[in-house]
Order: C-alpha cells, then structure tokens, then sequence
C-alpha cells in the first residue's frame, strides 16, 4: 500500500500531455501553438519532437528483435510534448488538453487521463486486496491464539478452580494467559513481518526496475513504525484474545 | 516481590491472636434464617439457624441430597444465600461482592471427597499453591509448606510426584493444602467418603490434630459408624433444616441414639 500511494503520488504530480500534429501542419500553425502553450501558467515546458525523432526514440526504447525501421512514417506522427508544472491536478490537465484539440493543427491529444483512471482503479483494488488481507490475517491470528489459550486453559481447568478455592484474585489466575497470548501475538506478527521482509528482499530488485520504468517510483518496505506498531498490535490481540478466553472459566 | 509481608485483607480471620477480644468471644459462624432455592417451589435449605463457636469441632450429617455440600458452599461462596445471613467472623458473606471472595477464602480451608489436587504437580506444589496465590516470599512458603506437610504425616515428600500417591496420602496433601494458610475454618465435604474405614478413621484423627492446635473445623459426612466413633457436635440437615445432638456421643452410645437420631431422619426423607 505505502508503495502503491508513492505512485500515484508521482504520477498525479507529473502531469504531462502529448499533442499530436496533422501531417503537414502549417508550421505556422505550430509556432503559434507553442507561443500559446508557453504562455499557459500551468505549462512548464514545451518540446516539439519530429517524427524522425519519433522513430528514433522508439526504436531505441523497444527492444523488439524485428526490424522495425521500415515502418511507414505515419506511425510516428510530429507532436508536442506539454511538460506541466509541479501540482496541477488531473481535472485541470483533462480541460487545458479539451482546449488544445480546437487548434487546427492538433489531431490528436493525449492527455493520459485516462491511464490515472486505470491507475486509479488498480490502486483501489490493490488497497482493497491489501485491507482484505491484513483483515484475513488479523482474523487468523485472533483465532488461532484465542483457540490456543482456550485449549491451554481447558487444560488447566483443574488448576484454575483450585487456585480460586484457595483465594486467588481474577488477575492472578489470568496473568499467565494473558502472558502468553500476549507472547503468542507478538510472535506471530513478527513472523509475519519477517516473511513481508523475505518477500520484499527476494521480489525488490525485479519489481523495482519495472515499476520504476512504469511509474518512476520505488517499492520501499515498511517503516519501523509501522514494524513496531505491527508487533505492538499483535502483543495486544493476543493479549486480549487470551483475557477473553479465560473469562469464562472464572465465574466463581 | 516486595519484603515479607502479606497483605491480608482480614487479618482478624486466621487462627492467629489478632483478633480483639470481643470478636474472638463471639461464635466463628452464624447462620440465620438460610434459605437456598435451586428450584422456586422447593428450597434446599429451609430456615436454617446455626451457630459455630470458634475452636469447634463439628460432624455436619444428613441423607443424600439434604443439602450438606449445599451448607459448605454457601460459607465458601461458590453459592450466595437466596434469604437470611451467614456471618463469619461476624461478616454477611452473603453480601460480599465478586472482588472480596478470594479474601474470604484465604481465611478458609477446604476439603473435598475427590481431593481436588493437581496430579501433575509435586506434593510441594499442590500445598504451595496455597501461598503462592498471596505472592508469598518463596523461602517464607518453603519452610510453611514443610511444616504442614510435617503436621500431615508427609514429612520430606514435598518432592514426590501426587499420581503415585496412595488415596489416603492424597487427601493428607489436600489437608496440608487446606490448612497451610492457617485458616480460621476448616470446611471438610466428606473428605473420608473415598477411602477405606481406617483410612477414613486417620484422617479424621488428622481433623482433629489440627482442630485441637484451635482451628474451628466443620466435618461433613455420612458414614455413621465414623460418627458413633467421636464425641463430637452433630448437626443433622434434613429436609432443608437443621436439628442437632449438642451431648456428646458418649451419652448415646450403647442405646444406639445416633443411629436412631440418624436413621430416623434418612426414613423420613426417604418415605417423603
Ligand atoms: N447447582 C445446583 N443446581 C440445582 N440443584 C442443586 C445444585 N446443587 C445442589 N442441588 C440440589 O440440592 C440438593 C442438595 O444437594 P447437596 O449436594 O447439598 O446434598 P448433600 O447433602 O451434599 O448430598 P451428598 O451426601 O450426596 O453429597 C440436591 O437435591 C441437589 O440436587
Ligand atoms: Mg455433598
């Protein structure tokens, strides 16, 4: 989750919008296009890139084995590359680019608004995925050390009613319990914590290049904050868990 | 674990002299007017009035099902009294709240028929629970959990494992148990009824032992023929009420009035 938001983050951030030119646009045209786009507050850089340069960069980009080089020349139309400056968010992006198709010499606009919807809809189901898991192993967790302490306590039942004849306080019988669930707790975050970490270290390096080429950000694992509230949450489930599994056994 | 001292909630409950003198002369246990419904319609307990003098020794008798074991709870508080009042000590422990039960039980002694000990714990363990449960010094339950053994008859068996117990040692070390916080009261329910008749003979003895060093002892049973053997205070529950033989034994026996007294009451409540 914390890596997916990075992305979002730099992609809502760099806004950027490709204008396609018609073939034999009236470079005038285009000139005048550019003075306009430069004047815009929110433009930070305008590049014209040729269809030459199109090719060019695409064939240096796709490393595909076929030879390429006689594709025609429509395929890699002249454009404009509209850098947009830092913080302009997507709404405004989706209505400079349905401006800029007026201008005679545009064909086409790309204004990627549509790749931040997909984006978006990835990340809201990656976040959903991720809560519905982190809820499947908090359930898991609170189920096996409740069972574990209600075993353990089943066990000891005999042990509990004499320590209650011979006058011991609630809190004294629980102790041990809640002692232990809270270990238990604490060692099955750990434990998931460290098979996140084993994941994170064996995927890190190919996940990285590729999202880093996609989105430009980087998979970063888990704050020590985070860590630390994880084991944290975890000593307080099974504590928890176990009080609730002793109560029972201790009406008088 | 901070220094020696026990922090007891009713220092005036245990064997000891701390309590002042007008508690002291006043009986141990007073029941006034006990009812204990388990059905609506029929109470097990029925206007029970009883008084126990502290240093007593007591035979609690009755058919099964008179509602002895009924009687015993209500003084431990595993059960509330649903009318009237049981004073220990001069407290209504019908109306003491969930908090200080555990306080009322460290200044009783409780002993059951089935033993109630811990197979899988030592002959120590089994009596140091006792103490332990008080956050008691270890080196300070140590040297109490021997002497009680010792008063027992299991000296230098702390070690010993409680499975390969005989039943007659087992009780022992639920006696050592009972008595080992010094309690005030000593609460026995049929605590011979699993054992041979000398075995039943032993502990009783053992009851005695320890009622005669001035623990007040209340000793719940049927086996008549142990009760013709003592000159003890009988009371007798039937039918939900008490009726008691104040004059010792010695007085009955020969002229078989015990058993009259007993069988009498086991007729009724068998033709009821
Ligand atoms: N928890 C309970 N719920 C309902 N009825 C109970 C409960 N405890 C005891 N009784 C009833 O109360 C009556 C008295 O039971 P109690 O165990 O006191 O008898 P007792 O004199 O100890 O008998 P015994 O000699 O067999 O031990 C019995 O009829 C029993 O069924
Ligand atoms: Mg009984």
């Amino acid at each position: 989750m914390t890596n997916l938001d990075a992305a979002a983050t730099r992609w809502g951030q760099s806004g950027r919008i490709t204008l396609f030119l018609r073939d034999g646009a009236d470079p005038q045209d285009i000139a005048q296009l550019r003075v306009v786009l430069e004047g815009l507050a929110d433009v930070s850089e305008v590049t014209h890139v040729t269809p030459a340069q199109a090719r060019e960069s695409f064939l240096e980009e796709a490393d595909v084995g076929a030879d390429l080089s006689k594709l025609p020349s429509e395929v890699f139309p002249a454009s404009l590359e509209v850098a947009l400056v830092q913080g302009v968010t997507r709404e405004r992006s989706e209505s400079i680019a349905m401006r800029l198709t007026q201008f005679r010499a545009v064909s086409d606009v790309e204004s990627y608004g549509r790749w931040f919807q997909k984006l978006d809809h990835l990340l809201w189901g990656a976040r959903m995925l991720a809560g519905g898991l982190a809820l499947l192993v908090m359930f898991c967790v609170v189920a096996v050390i409740g069972n574990t302490i209600r075993l353990a306590v089943a066990r000891r039942r005999q042990e509990i009613e004499v320590m209650k004849l011979c006058g011991a306080t609630n809190g004294f019988v629980r102790g041990p319990f809640v002692l232990e669930g809270m270990f238990q707790g604490f060692a099955s975050a750990l434990l998931a914590v460290l098979s996140l970490l084993v994941g994170y270290l064996v995927l890190h390096d190919s996940v990285d290049s590729t999202l880093a080429a996609l989105t430009g950000s980087k998979v970063v694992f888990l704050g020590a904050w985070t860590v630390v509230a994880l084991l944290v949450g975890g000593a307080v489930i099974g504590a928890i868990g176990s009080a609730v599994s002793v109560r029972r056994y201790l009406a008088v | 674990m901070q220094g020696t001292k026990v922090v007891r909630p009713f220092p005036f409950f245990r064997a000891g002299a701390r309590a002042s003198q007008p508690q002291l002369s006043k009986p141990i246990l007073v029941l006034e007017d006990v009812y204990k419904f388990f059905r609506p319609d029929q109470p097990t307990l029925r206007g029970v009035d009883l008084s126990v003098e502290r240093g007593e020794f007591a035979f609690i008798t009755g058919p099964s099902g008179a509602g002895k074991s009924t009687l015993l709870k209500l003084i431990y508080r595993e059960l509330r009294v649903d009318e009237g009042r049981v004073l220990f000590c001069g407290r209504d422990i019908g109306r003491l709240t969930d908090k200080s039960i555990p306080f009322l039980r460290r200044n009783l002694g409780v002993v059951f028929q089935d033993f109630r000990i811990i197979d899988h714990w030592t002959v120590f363990e089994n009596v140091a629970v006792a103490l332990e449960i008080v956050s008691m010094p270890q080196r300070l339950i140590r040297s109490r959990v021997a002497e009680a053994l010792e008063r027992v008859g299991l000296a230098g068996r702390g070690p010993e494992q409680t499975s390969n117990l005989s039943g007659g040692e087992k009780q022992r070390v639920a006696v050592a148990r009972a008595i080992v916080p010094e309690p005030a009261l000593i609460l026995a329910d049929e605590p011979t009824g699993n054992l041979d008749p000398h075995l039943a003979i032993d502990i009783l003895t053992l009851f005695e032992e320890i009622n005669s060093t001035g623990t007040t002892v209340l000793f719940a049973t049927h086996d008549r023929s142990l009760i013709s053997k003592r000159d003890h205070r009988l009371i007798s529950i039937d039918d939900g009420r008490v009726s008691e033989a104040q004059q010792g034994l010695k007085h009955w026996q020969g002229s078989s009035g015990i058993h009259t007294l007993v069988s009498s009451a086991w007729g009724r409540r068998c033709s009821a």
